[in-house]
Formats: C-alpha cells, structure tokens, sequence
C-alpha cells in the first residue's frame, strides 16, 4: 500500500465526518508518515503497519465524533445511531440498543397508525367489546360486532402526540445514558486505545 | 476490545491497565513543552511501556482536545510539512496534576501490598 492508498482509505472510513475535520485528521497521518518517513532506516510497510488499519484508526475517530454529536443533538436519528453502535460494544450496550429499538419501534409505530388512519379510515381504530380493548392499530379485517371502534378522528391526535412523545421520552433515555454512563465512557473513547501493535512493526 | 475476545484473562487485565494509564501518560508528554504526534509517541515508546497502534494516539489527542485539555496549532515545520503540535491548557494541567497525585498513591499502596509476593523469601518456602 502507497501512503496515498492509506490516506485514501482513512478518508473514505471518514465519510461521515464533516469535510474540514476529516481534512485535517487526513493531513495530520499525512504529516506522521512523512515525519516517519524521514527516520533513518525507515520503511513505508513498517508505519503504516505501526499506524494499524486505516479503518480502525477511522473508527477511533468516528465514535468520538458520534459520542459527542449524540450528547448534543436532539435528533432521534443520531440518538438511534449511537444506540446502534452501543449494540456492538458488549452484553450492557446491547440491552440498552434493544430497549430504545423497542421504544422508537413503539412511538413510530404509533406515529404511523396516525399517518393511517386517513388513508384506512375504518380499518384504523382501537375497538372495545364488553369494556375490553380488543384490538388496535390499522386491523385487516375490522373486528367483528359487538367490538365497536371507540376514537374515531381522535385516534389521529392521540397517536401523533404519544408516538412523538414515546420517540422524544427514548432519545432523551438514550441521551442521558451516553451523558452519565462510565461503561460509555470507556466502550467508545478507548476501544482501539490498547490495540497490539502489529508484529510487522518489529 | 478486538484483543481482548481472543486472549486469557492476564493479557485482558494487563490490556485494562495500560489502557487506564495512556490518557495520563499522553498529557504527561506534554507537560514539559508542546510536542506534534509522532514526538508524543516516541516519548512514550522511550518512558514507558505502552506499546499501542500509533494510529490510535491520534483520536485520543482529538478527544483530549475536544475535552479542553489540549490546545492543537499547525506549524509549518522546517521538513517541509506542516505539523500539529498540541499542548496543555490549564485545565489540562490541572487535571494531569490529580491524575498523577493518584496514581503515584494507589501504585505506592498497591505495590506494598504486592511486595510479599515477589520476595525471594516467600518465593523459596
């Protein structure tokens, strides 16, 4: 691999970075390597061996900037990200990613039924028969009599306000949890800190 | 992590404890004067016994930085390139002083616990 090759890669593992910081993390190892280079008795294959892969070092990286972009951002998209990459950091970090998959699978669902209920007017409802609920959502068929459909249009704001608020209630769970959380802590900013160096590098 | 799937427990605990004392022995490279990466590792390599990907370093002085422990400048360099010294802000100073405050006192504790099993005298009966 060429120095340019690496860098190439590094960058394209980055892509999710803005443009400026990826930039200047590239010309950063582009400045290591030159430096390295410069040693006496110096070989291309052992520094960039010594580096370690250009996707680790990426991913070092990226669960910095997604950390701290998710301890800022309201955004469910960011929180439902960093809960995903929580899910592959051990048993506590994929119990956490299952509980706020079941949350934002909980609240969109509720969202969606909303969206429905205009579309499948008289299949969308929750029905009660003998003051029980019987079912609910967007039903194929519609239950039988004497179950009777109790919202009506009413389901449309009920829903909307629930699923935002279930969506709300889980990003600002998974929020607080990379905020306060110690396994966080050390998951995502050491997971490549103690990697072996590669036995090339001797 | 990757490591630590394969390996036994001893080199898993020994991987724990260097990972624990890398964020301190970073700033402690710093504490005498700014240093651009490859400087930082090289310091390290020579005081200590934290062999690490050196790509790694790099992310870990990003955090340190964003953290506000360290402050980073480019420099045009007489090698031709720029380089990207960094170097400690108070808070950083501040911070590292405590972190060595406690390790020097947990190591000098523990290592009177531990001395008895490494004399010779224990060892022979």
């Amino acid at each position: 691999m060429t120095s340019q090759e690496y860098l190439q890669s590094l960058r394209s593992y980055l892509k999710s970075l803005p443009s400026e910081t990826r930039e200047e993390i590239v010309l950063e190892i582009a400045s290591h390597i030159q430096d390295a280079l410069a040693q006496p008795g110096a070989s291309l294959d052992a520094i960039l061996a010594r580096l370690g892969p250009p996707e680790r070092v990426a991913a070092a990286y990226r669960d910095n900037f997604l950390l701290r972009r998710a301890r800022r951002s309201f955004s469910p998209v960011v929180a439902a990200h960093a809960a995903v990459r929580l899910a592959t950091k051990g048993i506590f970090g994929f119990i956490v990613a299952a509980c706020a998959t079941v949350g934002y699978c909980f609240g969109g669902g509720m969202v969606l039924v909303a969206l429905m209920k205009p579309i499948f007017p008289r299949h969308t409802g929750l029905w009660v028969s003998g003051g029980h609920v019987i079912n609910s959502g967007v039903i194929f068929p519609i239950p039988a009599p004497p179950a009777h459909e109790i919202l009506g249009q009413a389901i449309i704001p009920i829903c909307l306000v629930l699923g935002t608020a279930i969506v709300l209630l889980t990003t600002g769970c998974v929020q607080l949890f990379l905020r306060t959380s110690r396994f966080v802590q050390k998951q995502f900013q050491t997971s490549a800190e103690a990697m072996p160096r590669p036995a090339t590098a001797q | 992590m990757y490591l630590a799937k394969q390996d036994n427990g001893d080199d898993r605990w020994e991987a724990q404890l260097r990972k624990g004392a890398l964020e301190m022995a970073i700033l402690a490279t710093l504490w005498s004067g700014k240093a651009y990466g490859l400087e930082i590792i090289r310091t390290l390599e020579d005081r200590s016994q934290l062999v690490l990907a050196e790509g790694t370093i790099y992310p870990i002085l990003s955090r340190l930085k964003e953290d506000e422990f360290l402050t980073s400048e480019w420099v045009e360099a007489d090698a031709g390139h720029p380089r990207k010294y960094y170097a400690l802000t108070k808070t950083g100073r501040d911070r590292l002083h405590k972190m060595a405050e406690a390790w020097v006192d947990f190591s000098r504790n523990l290592s009177r616990l531990v001395a008895p099993v490494l004399s010779k005298k224990e060892l022979s009966q």
